[in-house]
């Protein structure tokens, strides 16, 4: 248990590093931000109580706007993607459910699984994040398109990192 | 108590969800700048549109007492037209400049009776001596000459009109100063004869011709109307038609024209005639 905590808390840690040192200085024209500290929500374990769950989010979106002087931006997003989370997982479960005490990882499942499921959940928090941050609904398909490039980028780099982490 | 908490325990996954994003807005729309302007913005032109649709609604419970006001001021309006229009003859009043030494007065008159059809044709003017009116002061529709007052009683004038065989005018090409006299032929109430032009005068159709004032009776320059033809008449003149600038058959409202220093200047004539 302790030795989850950690491990968890080490991601956190490696996942911010990575998003603040490395991701956050990607700007494609402005229209590619990759955010995959989100990929922290989506490893959580599968039975996590969900009041936990929103909390982590929570956290986690908190110390992203920490980071780029943006309160509540990302914490919105990352609630609402911590909310979203168990339907998207009951949605995509595989035919014999999940294994008990298991990561949704690409480790522990297949790889189009994950796809899947990251997918759905980065797209939510992208949409969520990026509407939060133009507030308002001209350019509403220029925002569309940053959240289709900057979500497809943010899944290549999740799946990127899995694959890191597989391979390990 | 216990279905309260059941209630909570039920929903306890959508409340902290609620919780924490009412959290995020709430630090979304207070801690930015950009975000919070929007949202104040956001609120002010909800409470104004709601505002207006709710006045829009009222207004119409309003609509008696608009339409009764409105009735008010029909009735006062119509009430003005009746006093206005009453008053009609006493809008036309003559015009006394006190203050400059002037030469001409001006007073306006309606047409009360007129002919065009006949060789010698008169028309009647519904001032006389009492607004002012007296024989030899020239008529005239707008700028336009029509006729000469040749008699008076106290609020009637007649006039002689332009369209009289026995109308002698001197007038004057506008384009060049040569002048001649008009007269009526009797045939047509839209043309009048300009004779005494000489043939070397060049000058087209559609010249004006307009009053010398030599007579003491017209002021200078009043317009008598355009050439529309011309022939060469025996001599060496010109016999000029002239499409008239009055429409005689029309005749409505006049100003009758004054000239204050007739007398002075037909005494000094006089003496040396």
């Amino acid at each position: 248990m302790i030795n989850r905590i950690l491990r968890f808390g080490l991601i956190f840690i490696l996942l911010f590093l990575l998003q603040v040192l490395l991701f956050n200085n990607i700007k494609f024209s402005g229209y590619v931000n990759p955010f995959v500290y989100i990929m922290f929500i989506l490893l959580l374990p599968v039975e996590m109580p969900s009041w936990l769950l929103l909390i982590l989010s929570f956290f986690t979106g908190l110390t992203m706007d920490f980071f780029s002087g943006t309160p509540g931006m990302h914490t919105s997003a990352t609630v609402l993607a911590g909310f979203m989370r168990p339907y998207v997982l009951r949605f995509t479960s595989p035919r014999d459910g999940y294994e008990p005490g298991s990561d949704p990882s690409m480790l522990a499942y297949s790889f189009r699984w994950f796809l899947i499921y990251a997918s759905i959940i980065v797209v939510i928090h992208h949409l969520a994040l990026f509407y939060l941050e133009v507030f308002r609904f001209t350019d509403f398909f220029k925002t569309l398109l940053r959240i289709i490039l900057s979500s497809l980028f943010s899944i290549s780099f999740i799946i990127l990192l899995e694959y890191i982490r597989k391979g390990k | 108590m216990r279905n309260l908490l059941n209630f909570l325990a039920k929903y306890n996954h959508l409340i902290i969800f609620l919780v924490l994003e009412g959290i995020a807005l709430y630090l979304l729309s207070t801690g930015n700048n950009y975000h919070n302007s929007r949202v104040v913005k956001g609120f002010r032109g909800l409470a104004a549109g709601i505002e207006k649709r709710v006045s829009n609604a009222t207004s119409y419970f309003h609509l008696r007492e608009i339409s009764q006001a409105q009735a008010r001021e029909n009735v006062s309006l119509r009430t003005t037209i009746e006093r206005l229009s009453g008053k009609e003859n006493q809008l036309f009043f003559s015009v006394t400049d006190t203050i400059r030494h002037q030469q001409y007065t001006y007073s306006s008159a309606g047409v009360v009776n007129n002919t065009v059809n006949r060789q010698k044709n008169f028309f009647t003017i519904n001032k006389g001596k009492l607004q002012g009116i007296s024989v030899d002061m020239a008529v005239a529709s707008g700028d336009c000459v029509a006729g000469v007052i040749v008699g008076s009683s106290n609020n009637f004038s007649i006039a002689m009109s332009l369209l009289n065989l026995d109308f002698r005018l001197s007038v004057r090409l506008k384009s060049n100063g040569y002048f001649g006299s008009l007269s009526w032929d009797g045939s047509d109430p839209r043309h009048a004869i300009l004779s005494e032009i000489p043939q070397h005068v060049t000058f087209g159709i559609g010249d004006t011709i307009e009053t010398t004032g030599f007579s003491a009776v017209f002021p200078e320059g009043l317009v008598i109307g355009t050439v529309s033809d011309f022939e060469k008449s025996g001599g060496d003149f010109y016999r000029i038609t002239v499409a008239l600038g009055t429409d005689f058959k029309r005749l409505r409202f006049v100003n009758v024209i004054g000239n204050l220093r007739k007398e002075e200047q037909l005494e000094l004539e006089k003496q040396f005639q």
